[in-house]
């Protein structure tokens, strides 16, 4: 399909490379490949690290009553659909939300910022936000692999002189290992793909922002039905997301 | 175990902190849902709404007909994941068997089809419904999910724990397949099930792109498209009121209820599903 001209309406046929001309010139279409890699690549650095330390933590915590109260509360926005993520974002960072009334009433801000509309936040904004929602299943992967540690590594670290520091670096962090390599794939090709968080806070504001490449062929395709250059940016998406998936893969060594 | 006491009160006040970032926009929200229209306008910290009451909660019901997409999504989520477990559940029963051939290439094409995003495949699958006339109707959202390759897999590693002998001595005992998959396959992967069925149920219910694509008859509408309408403000009532952010967070409210009942048992599956899906042999 990505080889035809494709509409609902009017001629169609096979057109050759025309449809990938058109996505390798167009601004809109380079502009949102560049979005892409920086929004997949800042969520997957900040994704797949910043669970590590909350997992550790996790199975520091002996009293089960906490343990589990900590875990149920840091996996569940987890669940929680994009829609009532930003829904809930929004309501905390409108201009007459918590944040901001905190902001201004301690005299840090003089006029409320409206984080949603401004695009200098807008991908930081959608990097957090994705962090945010998955830390806690990312942080649960990381703590069934440190659970399966046998306790005597520690004892035996424990004899030799061993301080905390030393004791994740070369205890905890090398038995994950493996659990750190899964995270960061899921994360990597997961994030690659960022369509819903981009399709709701998309304003005219930060369109040039956040808009991804899978945001950009849901516009092109199925608002425009301009399905041939939609196809295009598909497999060019795919393309980057094979490309990233195996470098990836090779470079933490994955089989 | 670090066994620091340093490092112990660093986990306490890490994770409290972590806590405390999940759970106060969700505690903002919910009391914002129950205040008064003008109320909820007003700046500052809402932690308690300023007058109890239900009046958001009518607005979204009455006014905005919310139960009519919340009724979709049900309908969607239910009968769909039933149908997706079942399918899955064949799937990896038939990939478990040690005498099927090209069993490694089939499980590979399957574990491929995970790394296309859902996206790519929109365009291809809106054409394809057109011409099966499944547009704007709520089957098209049951196709669309009919399987994955994810549940598959996972049913896969799950039956093939289950020791070959108990299946042989079955078919000396006359059983044919269909009785050796639903009397003892079936029992014994249950857990198995039950992760495949919740991870679906989630999945589904936060399904958000296909209803999107699929359909645009107000009527047919699912939760997430019409929460998506009342939280971005877009006009596809026919009511001109503004919507006043009580009735957004009571929307948001209503939406997370059902996911927060099904909580303890999801977690409970869930996380024993993560567990198993990590270790890879």
């Amino acid at each position: 399909m990505s080889f035809q001209k494709m509409g609902l309406l009017g001629p169609m046929g096979f057109i050759g490379q025309e449809n990938y001309r058109i996505v390798f010139t167009d601004p809109t279409v380079i502009q949102s490949t560049i979005s892409t890699i920086v929004i997949a690549a800042s969520i997957t650095i900040f994704g797949f690290a910043l669970p590590i330390l909350p997992a550790i933590a996790i199975h520091e915590i002996t009293r089960i009553t906490w343990k589990r109260l900590f875990q149920t509360i840091i996996y569940m926005p987890y669940l929680f659909s994009w829609v009532i993520i930003i829904g809930i974002w929004m309501n905390l960072l409108s201009p007459i939300g918590l944040v901001n009334s905190i902001l201004v009433s301690i005299g840090l801000l003089d006029i409320p910022i409206s984080f949603f509309s401004s695009p200098n936040f807008a991908r930081t904004l959608l990097v957090a936000q994705t962090v945010w929602k998955d830390l806690g299943f990312n942080a649960v992967i990381y703590l069934a692999a440190i659970v399966s540690i046998n306790p005597e590594l520690y004892e035996a670290a424990e004899i030799d002189g061993a301080s905390v520091f030393h004791k994740i670096r070369y205890i905890i962090l090398p038995h994950i290992y493996p659990a750190m390599q899964i995270v960061f794939l899921i994360t990597l090709v997961g994030s690659l793909r960022t369509f819903d968080s981009s399709y709701l806070m998309t304003n005219g504001l930060t369109a040039d922002k956040i808009t991804t490449l899978a945001m950009l062929i849901y516009e092109r395709g199925l608002l425009e039905f301009d399905l041939g250059v939609a196809s295009a940016a598909g497999v060019l998406l795919l393309a980057i997301s094979i490309l990233f998936a195996l470098t990836a893969s090779k470079i933490v060594g994955y089989k | 175990m670090l066994k620091s006491r340093g490092f112990l009160i660093f986990s306490y006040s890490l994770l409290g902190l972590l806590s405390i970032m999940m759970i106060v926009p969700l505690i903002n929200v919910i009391a914002t849902s129950f205040s008064t229209g003008l109320g909820s306008m007003q700046p500052g910290v809402i932690f308690w709404p300023d007058k109890f009451t239900f009046e958001a909660y009518e607005v979204l019901w009455r006014r905005l007909e919310y139960w009519r997409p919340l009724m979709n999504t049900i309908f969607v989520t239910s009968v769909g994941s039933i149908i997706h477990v079942f399918l899955s559940a064949i799937g990896g029963y038939v990939l478990a068997q040690s005498s099927l051939p090209g069993k490694k290439l089939i499980a590979i094409i399957i574990l491929l089809t995970l790394t296309i995003p859902s996206q790519i495949i929109m365009v291809p699958l809106f054409v394809v419904f057109k011409q099966f006339h499944l547009l704007n109707t709520l089957t098209s959202l049951i196709v669309a999910e009919l399987v994955s390759g994810f549940s598959i897999l996972l049913m896969k590693t799950y039956f093939e724990r289950i020791p070959i002998e108990l299946k042989e001595s079955a078919k000396i005992d006359g059983a044919n397949t269909w009785m050796i998959f639903l009397k003892i396959y079936v029992p014994l992967t249950f857990p198995g099930l039950a992760t495949v069925l919740l991870f679906d149920v989630v999945r589904k219910y936060n399904m958000f792109i296909e209803p999107l694509i699929f359909i645009n008859d107000p009527l047919k509408m699912t939760l997430q498209v019409a929460l998506k309408s009342i939280v971005l403000n877009d006009q596809v009532t026919s009511t001109n009121d503004i919507i006043t952010p009580n009735v957004v967070s009571a929307g948001i409210v209503l939406a997370l209820a059902p996911l927060i009942l099904f909580y303890p048992a999801i977690q409970r599956y869930f996380i024993t599903g993560i567990y198993s899906g990590a270790v890879k042999e």
